[in-house]
């Protein structure tokens, strides 16, 4: 009877520390409705566990998080414990941020040091690195039967990519090529993080050079072997797994679900190179903790959990997004995210590699100008006009000089 | 207790009764449309027909407004002449005549981007069509109903698939009209020897012009303002005015040239309604026979 009693006394505890322990977290990321509640009932229970803190996620709209922390930090009191966002997320809320570098320290993995370089903005370590993220491609086995001779997939430039498609089209009378262009798809991401700087060295500085046009011209060439249906895709793991296409390209996010379908089928290999070397954007998330937090102490003991090489390798199966700490990426289980895994290090690790950052502190119209170029040149098949060039060069400088934002990487 | 006493007039009572609506379309209605008007007009130097200019410069624009234009001029008559013949065909009474009714109401039950994306598993290149048609032989490979290289068979399944969704809510219209038409009068026409399409032509169609006319400007207006069956369908195939609206709004993050989109739609809505109203009138005598 008396243990009964001590037991109840223990939860009762237990129940008053978790209650008095709750914190916030706003988030650019997870915001999809099915990680939101991955986040919720898988990613976040073990460190209730662990340490009796209770987590209220809430996912949010880039500018629904942007509003309301500056209205907190305005108001000089918060509710916001603790954010995630992508780089360029951070930086729109800069003056809100609290110095974390008394972190890094505590931090149960090691973090790439140029990574924890890059997330020092303002005089101060606005956040933690979190995990990251990329775009490449994706192929089905069948196509190799149609590789061009002497072509390594490890290795892969443009030419190839157009060699090979015409191959499979020649071959079978398809379009086997996928580059998503629906409305919701990231097709934006492909134009400037991977063919401008792979073709002109840059993704605003040359927006209407002559390499650039010859760029349009190649993707007008192309285009011919994409399947017809591309500008309605918005991801490309379903073309992938009904046989639409064998070769594509998309964030690792959009192909995930192909491979974790049938992980026998499919290969990830690095994005191509063209002539200036293989332009591909890192995309990096992170933890930071606003000034007004109320409670900093529980939201570093979240970063710490996050961190962890497990709840690394935890994100990675349930989200798709890459560990940035380095003990986690020797724990990836086989499967399919091992497949992508070593996609995304071939990539990264790749000799002639340029990376692009995802522009940020600007406005959206950016996405708007490169892919309207996309729409006209390429799905619509216009000539490539260097006027129409010229005038989206000039609207696109404008937006980084209206904001006083720097030109990203590898322009800036 | 006395109504009339405790509202002091009963003259005063349908415009209590009518508070509650007027405050939802104040709210929900008009306070959106004055930001929406102020949004397209105002810059932060005040007036400016700078949106307006950036809507007109819009590489997508003109395909837009062609899109809309001609997806509305194609699926409204189309869904006129249907709904007018189903709603002969249930007016007819026939045994079970409701139970088609119920049937062909069913489609509105459902949203408009799940019929989009009923559609496109349809159309789709892997989709039910092309299997069925490869099942029985008729075609060697899919054929690619929806396809950049081929905007007319992609705008094509829009309409069918919008005629599919919509067509029920002209049919519910119009049957009810046909309710309302009293026998007497085509009995009498009978009577003078009228024919059957002289009946149609010269008794049922004038008598329904009222229903007409409303199913007219409801599908007018819903069809300028369709945007999730194409996009379902078209993607970037076939962009539509409202969908403009939403990109900008939602991916490029400038509310002012998404609120151009939409007042320019909103007057394109109005000025239709005026030719409905305009062309369509029912004279009282007409009516009030």
């Amino acid at each position: 009877m008396r243990s009964v009693k001590l037991i109840l006394a223990a939860v009762l505890a237990v129940g008053l520390l978790a209650a008095g322990q709750e914190i916030t977290w706003m988030s650019t990321q997870f915001v999809p409705i099915e990680e939101a509640e991955w986040v919720r009932n898988t990613l976040l229970p073990p460190f209730t566990q662990q340490t009796g803190i209770e987590v209220n996620f809430l996912g949010s709209e880039y500018a629904a998080f942007v509003d309301r922390l500056m209205a907190e930090h305005e108001a000089g009191q918060g509710t916001i414990d603790v954010i995630c966002g992508l780089h360029g997320d951070f930086s729109s809320v800069l003056p809100t941020l609290a110095d974390v570098s008394h972190l890094l320290p505590t931090i149960p993995g090691t973090l790439p040091p140029a990574m924890v370089e890059l997330a020092q903005m303002g005089g101060i370590q606005a956040y933690i690195p979190l995990m990251q993220a990329t775009y490449l491609m994706v192929i089905n086995k069948a196509a190799l039967d149609y590789l061009p001779e002497g072509v390594d997939i490890w290795a892969l430039t443009y030419d190839d990519l157009l060699a090979w498609a015409r191959n499979i089209y020649e071959a079978t009378g398809e379009k086997k090529l996928g580059i998503p262009a629906g409305p919701g798809s990231l097709l934006h991401r492909f134009i400037h993080g991977y063919l401008y700087p792979s073709f002109t060295g840059y993704q605003v500085l040359a927006f209407d050079s002559g390499a650039a046009v010859r760029m349009w011209e190649f993707m007008q060439e192309l285009w011919g072997y994409v399947n017809e249906a591309a500008p309605t895709w918005d991801a490309m793991d379903t073309p992938l797994l009904t046989g639409e296409v064998l070769i594509a390209w998309d964030h690792t996010a959009r192909l995930k679900g192909a491979i974790v379908e049938r992980p026998d089928d499919f290969i990830a290999i690095p994005s191509p190179a063209g002539p200036m070397g293989r332009g591909f954007i890192t995309v990096l998330a992170g933890l930071g903790i606003p000034k007004t937090s109320p409670n900093p102490e529980a939201a570093a003991e979240l970063i710490r959990y996050l961190t962890s090489p497990e709840a690394q390798v935890a994100i990675l199966e349930g989200v798709g997004f890459f560990p940035v700490v380095e003990e986690a990426a020797g724990a990836v289980p086989p499967g399919a995210l091992q497949i992508l895994a070593a996609g995304v290090s071939a990539q990264a690790g790749s000799p002639d590699a340029i990376v692009s950052f995802i522009p940020g502190g600007i406005s959206d119209e950016y996405k708007k100008i490169y892919r309207d170029t996309f729409t006209k040149f390429v799905i619509r098949g216009e000539p490539v006009d260097t006027e129409f060039l010229r005038q989206q060069a000039t609207r696109l400088r404008e937006l980084y000089l209206e904001a006083g934002a720097p030109y990203p990487a590898p322009d800036g | 207790m006395n109504w009339r006493r405790f509202l002091g007039t009963d003259t005063l009572l349908p415009y209590l009764l009518l508070l509650p609506t007027l405050a939802y379309l104040l709210v929900f209605f008009l306070v959106p449309l004055g930001n929406a008007i102020s949004l397209s007009f105002w810059g932060e130097e005040g007036f400016t027909a700078q949106h307006f200019l950036g809507m007109f410069q819009d590489v997508k624009f003109g395909e837009a407004i062609k899109n809309t234009f001609f997806l509305a001029l194609s699926i409204v008559p189309l869904q006129l002449i249907t709904a007018l013949l189903l709603a002969m065909l249930v007016n007819t009474r026939f045994r079970g005549s409701k139970f088609f009714l119920y049937l062909y109401a069913l489609p509105l039950g459902i949203s408009d981007l799940a019929a989009g994306l009923v559609w496109l598993a349809i159309f789709t290149q892997h989709g039910y069509l092309n299997s069925i048609l490869m099942a029985l032989g008729l075609i060697e490979r899919p054929i690619y109903f929806i396809s950049y290289q081929n905007v007319g068979l992609t705008f094509l399944t829009i309409v069918l698939a919008e005629h599919w969704r919509a067509t029920a809510i002209v049919l519910v219209i119009l049957v009810a009209g046909l309710q309302m038409i009293s026998r007497d009068y085509l009995e009498a026409a009978e009577v003078l020897g009228a024919k059957r399409w002289q009946k149609l032509w010269y008794v049922i169609l004038p008598l329904l012009k009222p229903s007409l006319q409303s199913a007219l400007i409801i599908r007018t207006i819903f069809a300028l303002q369709m945007f999730a069956v194409a996009i379902a369908l078209g993607g970037e195939i076939v962009p539509v005015l409202a969908g403009e609206s939403y990109y900008w709004y939602s991916s490029y993050r400038n509310p002012h040239i998404a609120s151009a989109y939409a007042v320019l739609l909103m007057a394109i809505s109005l000025g239709m309604t005026w030719v409905y109203l305009r062309f369509l009138r029912t004279r009282p005598e007409v009516t009030r026979l």
